[in-house]
């Protein structure tokens, strides 16, 4: 006995948006949460160490925050003047800030102020503005070891944890030097357009993000240094951090606002066996797993055609919930129907309303070109079935004249599109010789297409 | 033109030229322009009152004015009325009004009058005097200058009556509060004294900037149960420099609530805020903010505990100039001030120049939340000549008196405004340069583009743009750019762009050519654009055909339904043009119809009859059809048939579609189909 076998849904990737690892990953972000700041965001360090929390710059003030509450666990004002850049050591015990009138503070997390210090480790290179040359010191012997030029004023500036390579942000640029060759410019990238300010690495290594005036945070990968993924923030970002395994991003904006995302978290339930068994259960050698044989489950629309209620079977997927939302299994449908030769049953016998509403996904539809074919075909049905009985409602009436002017509009389209492709088609042939017989081929026979059209 | 536009870009109007509308009635609004000269004007008919022109003006501005009390006022007539007889009848008038300049010095200045009424000067501050503030009860005066100290003065006898350290760093505001017993200062920090031992009572810290403004929201406290000892409960408002938000403030009763209670976003730095206070719980605190971007603000807040969201404004007030033509876009005309009338539900608004500001009173809808008003303010826009009065005295007004001043509606001089003191306001501006926050650098990137964009209409800032937006791939950035419907624009776009965002260009449009034929057939205008313009570079790439590539399968596929998609078409065009065919002559045939039968019935009854059932016929099988096609299971071989037919043309269709190369075949085959479909 042979089984049913269903309806092949086929998929039609859209071209050009392509859904990548990097994409899923980074989309997979709770909404933000947002925290108003006394001032402009200009800095957000995360503490390496648990519970993790981070501190945040915002004009004479630091705050540090905790993971999870939005309210700051501990404040800092002592400063005079706006404060800059303060990062965790790190071990996540003491704090070093930066400020305006030129003094670097360091305090204790547990709250106790230590008072003035100078720096432990190179932490402050935003603490001025303007370094035309980005300077890397040997906290030892406290000379500059390696000087590069990076030609904007630099913004920011990353080490990567090898120590090999630093990034440097300044203008519309990020670029990579390589250390150890003595400060070699590996990679310029160019991918904002306006003043990159920030810049943080992923907990991986794998990944670099950079924050801009242009409202953007893009993620490269480290080894192609190629964008793999932008998040768009409301306003101009100048401060950017990840935590540990990147469970949040915190980025500071100019308008004083603080947006903190969070990762889903990603849970997995132990598997059925587990529950069984228990947890620790291991397979003896002579033991025989076997599968019970998984039931198939046929959809509705499935269902319907297996007892050929084909009307049925089209009435269920040109419901709303299915037509919009996957027209890609009524088109599948269609086609089906088309197949087995009763397609014309099908959408024959419908009243105002049903005709209306097949009539409604031609219109969503037919212009897309994974569905035309197809949907060309019914579109001819319907008129064949119904051109009797037309002008009796006038719903439908305009529905139809919808639909006409929907494929003049296409056909228009259709035309311009093969004049330009009589364009590419000369572009190509001049570019080689071998190329061009081939494409030549193509070019003819399009343009007798296009000519005997307009001839008829 | 040039006239109205220059409104905007002002040199004149920064932020916090001094002024005021004056207490109760707001019958007058004194404003002191940069060029040292002390204005007032009133607001019921939009004309000039006073003018007068402090001796020292050049050497110190005035810096911050403020009316005295009315009910202050009322008291001191009696007094007045023994030097001079004039003042008789004007006690309910608005009189005294202090002003304080950049030197340190504080003048009372008497609009009855028309002349100085006494200086301010010994043993007070010596340097830029900030605040001013009247106190409501007692005839004392209050200010605050940037040698940290604040001074409060006896007026009756121009003597200092106490002068106290306020902050470390200059103070920059004040108020008191609505029983008259505390004083709140800003500097640094918000401080609340206590006015009579001029001991500190609160701290409020959290603004990173200069506070420039400080008012009390409320005049009772929201919780009645408890005892009100005058301030406990109170809430009150500030706003700082270069801050987009006003933050409003508790006064509790313990010491440990540091943060601001709520507080308000604006668009720009708050240059004017006036609120109508509330009385009771229920009635909300209506504020005017004005923004040095020249809008207005209305917020309407029940006061209640703590809000951690900024509150956003209700309603949004602006001013433009009516677009005359194609020439003159229409043009943002600055608000100046905004004050709330007496009955809460209007407001008089104050715009334009700060020479010849309008003065309009707008009903207040607070269903709307944004209002622009179209106003033309280029016939009312004032030259001043240099020669006019410097002090226009008017003791006694009697309705029918005119004043002529220069720039009423009506007098249409052609000399333009002569350029003012251009050394005090570089002399503002170093002091604004200080600290060049992000924020202004931002203001400034902004100000440049829209230059751009002003000397070259967009085909300049086009290519730019598209340029950007392919770079950072910022998807509004090329909507606008790639939504443009103007051919010329494109053309001239692509023209000039840079040859490196070409092969970019041409993938964004690979991308957006899959969409809608509204939207694509726009791109392919581009694309074709592209394809012109830029020939002779494309074909030097010698990667072409793998850039390319793509683009060109896309749109190969796409026009592979052209055939079938024409024959739908024709199908269609038919269809309709029956449709309205039908509907035309079912209009008209009816009567027709009837006059043919009574016609033949006269001749053959029979006939008739028989031409008559034919007819019901004919539409019974049609009913019949319907009936059969709604039942499941269709048995009709006619329509099976025809159904077949279909089919197999579609499966030669789709055959074709399939062995594309053999197109041709297809459309020889495909003419003898057309007509046997068409039968």
């Amino acid at each position: 006995m042979a089984g049913y076998k269903p309806v092949a849904i086929q998929t039609y990737p859209v071209l050009g948006e392509k859904i990548t690892q990097d994409t899923l990953y980074w989309n997979n972000y709770k909404t933000p949460v947002q925290i108003k700041e006394f001032g402009a965001v200009s800095k957000v360090d995360f503490s390496s160490q648990p519970p993790y929390n981070y501190a945040v710059t915002a004009s004479s003030r630091i705050h540090i925050y905790g993971r999870y509450s939005q309210e700051p666990i501990k404040t800092f004002s002592r400063f005079k003047d706006t404060a800059y850049c303060a990062t965790f050591r790190q071990d996540g015990r003491l704090l070093v800030a930066g400020s305006e009138d030129g003094g670097v503070q360091l305090f204790d997390i547990s709250g106790r102020f230590e008072g003035h210090t100078k720096a432990v480790h190179s932490v402050d290179f935003t603490a001025d503005k303007y370094h035309v040359v980005s300077g890397m010191f040997d906290a030892r012997t406290n000379q500059s070891v390696i000087s590069v030029e990076h030609g904007q004023p630099v913004e920011s500036v990353l080490l990567f944890p090898s120590g090999g390579l630093l990034v440097s942000a300044g203008g519309r640029y990020v670029k990579v030097w390589d250390m150890l060759k003595g400060g070699q410019l590996l990679v310029s990238l160019k991918n904002h357009h306006k003043t990159v300010t920030c810049l943080c690495l992923s907990s991986s290594g794998q990944r670099l993000l950079s924050g801009s005036l242009d409202r953007k945070v893009k993620v490269y990968s480290t080894t192609s240094y190629k964008v793999v993924h932008s998040f768009d923030y409301t306003a101009s970002i100048l401060s950017l951090a990840l935590a540990h395994e990147d469970e949040t991003i915190v980025v500071g904006m100019t308008n004083g606002i603080l947006t903190k995302k969070d990762l889903v978290p990603r849970r997995r339930r132990p598997a059925y066996r587990t529950f069984i068994k228990g947890k620790n259960y291991m397979k003896q050698q002579d033991d025989i797993l076997i599968n019970r044989p998984s039931k198939k489950h046929l959809e509705l629309y499935d269902r319907d055609l297996k007892n050929f209620r084909i009307s049925k079977a089209l009435d269920r997927v040109l419901e709303p919930t299915c037509s919009i939302k996957t027209p890609e299994v009524t088109v599948s449908i269609i086609k089906e129907l088309n197949r087995r030769g009763v397609l014309a049953n099908a959408l024959a016998g419908r009243d105002e309303k049903e005709i209306s509403r097949v009539l409604n996904f031609l219109i969503r539809n037919l212009s897309q070109p994974r569905f035309a074919p197809v949907l060309i075909n019914a579109a001819e049905i319907i008129i064949d079935i119904y051109l009797p009985v037309i002008g009796q409602s006038p719903v439908v009436d305009k529905k139809f004249l919808v639909l006409q002017g929907l494929v003049e509009k296409e056909i228009d389209y259709q035309r311009e599109l093969l004049e330009t492709l009589g364009m590419m088609d000369m572009l190509f042939a001049t570019m080689t010789r071998k190329e061009s017989t081939s494409v030549l081929q193509h070019n003819t026979s399009d343009e007798f297409l296009e000519n005997n059209k307009i001839e008829s | 033109m040039a006239a109205g536009g220059g409104g905007v870009a002002d040199p004149l109007s920064p932020a916090g030229v001094p002024c005021a509308f004056s207490p109760q009635s707001q019958a007058y609004f004194a404003l002191a322009s940069t060029d040292g000269h002390l204005r007032v004007w009133e607001t019921a008919n939009n004309r000039l009152h006073q003018e007068y022109v402090p001796s020292a003006h050049l050497s110190g501005t005035c810096t911050c004015l403020a009316w005295a009390p009315a009910r202050l006022q009322a008291k001191e007539g009696p007094q007045r009325k023994k030097r001079k007889s004039e003042a008789i009848g004007t006690s309910n008038q608005a009189d005294l009004l202090a002003l304080g300049t950049a030197v340190g010095s504080i003048l009372l200045y008497s609009t009855v009058k028309g002349e100085l009424h006494s200086k301010l000067i010994s043993g007070g501050h010596d340097n830029r005097v900030n605040c001013i503030q009247w106190h409501q009860d007692n005839g004392c005066l209050y200010s605050c200058s940037d040698d940290k100290h604040i001074v409060e003065w006896n007026t009756q006898t121009c003597k200092v009556k106490c002068k106290w350290k306020g902050d470390n760093s200059s103070v920059s505001s004040l108020c008191i509060s609505p029983d008259g017993k505390m004083l709140l200062s800003a500097g640094r920090t918000i401080k609340l004294w206590v006015l009579e031992t001029k001991e500190v009572y609160r701290h409020f810290t959290g603004h990173a900037t200069p506070v420039s403004s400080l008012t009390f929201t409320t005049i009772r406290p929201p919780n009645e149960s408890q005892p009100f000892d005058g301030i406990t409960g109170l809430y009150f408002l500030s706003g700082a420099v270069h801050d987009r938000l006003l933050n409003v403030w508790q006064v509790r009763s313990e010491n440990k609530e540091k943060n601001a209670v709520m507080s308000f976003t604006v668009t720009d730095e708050p240059v004017f805020i006036d609120l109508t206070l509330s009385e009771n719980k229920e009635e909300p605190v209506k504020l005017a903010v004005v923004c040095k971007d020249g809008q207005v603000h209305l917020f309407e807040h029940i006061l209640n505990g703590y809000c951690k969201k900024p509150l956003t404004s209700n309603c949004t007030i602006q001013i433009a100039t009516p677009g005359k033509g194609k020439k003159s876009t229409p043009k943002p005309i600055p608000i100046l001030a905004a004050g709330f009338c007496s009955d809460k539900m209007s407001l008089l608004l104050v715009y334009g120049n700060w020479f010849q500001p309008t003065i309009e009173r707008v009903a207040l809808n607070s269903k709307e939340p944004h209002m622009c008003l179209i106003r033309d303010i280029s016939n009312c826009w004032a030259p001043k000549v240099e020669t006019a009065i410097t002090k226009v005295r008017t003791p006694v007004m009697n309705s029918e008196a005119k004043v002529l001043v220069p720039g009423i509606p009506g007098h249409h001089a052609a000399v333009r405004p002569a350029p003012p003191q251009t050394k005090e306001v570089e002399s503002k501006r170093k002091l604004g340069e200080k600290e060049v926050s992000i924020e202004e650098r931002l203001g400034a990137l902004d100000i440049a583009t829209k230059k751009e964009k002003d000397d070259l209409p967009q085909t300049n800032s086009f290519p730019v743009l598209l340029t950007q937006g392919l770079e950072s791939n910022d998807f509004e950035i090329l909507n606008k750019v790639l939504q443009t419907r103007n051919l010329n624009l494109i053309k001239r776009t692509v023209l000039r762009m840079p040859l490196h965002a070409v092969i970019p260009l041409l993938q964004e449009l690979t991308k957006r050519l899959q969409g809608h034929p509204n939207s694509a057939i726009l791109m392919v205008q581009w694309l074709k654009c592209v394809l012109t313009v830029h020939a002779s570079y494309l074909s030097t790439l010698p990667d072409l055909v793998p850039q390319l590539g793509t683009l060109y399968q896309l749109m190969e596929s796409r026009v592979k339904t052209f055939q079938k998609l024409s024959h739908l078409h024709g199908k269609l065009i038919l269809l309709i043009t029956q449709v309205t065919a039908s509907e035309k002559t079912k209009e008209t045939t009816c009567p027709a119809q009837k006059a043919k039968l009574v016609y033949e019935e006269g001749k053959d009854l029979g006939h008739a009859f028989l031409a008559y059932c034919f007819h019901q016929d004919n539409w019974d099988e049609d009913e019949d059809e319907k009936a059969s096609e709604k039942d499941e299971d269709v048995d009709e071989e006619n329509e099976e048939e025809e159904g077949d037919d279909e089919d197999k043309d579609e499966e030669n269709g789709e055959d074709r579609d399939v062995a594309s190369e053999k197109e041709l075949n297809g459309d020889s085959d495909l003419d003898p189909e057309n007509e046997s479909e068409e039968e």
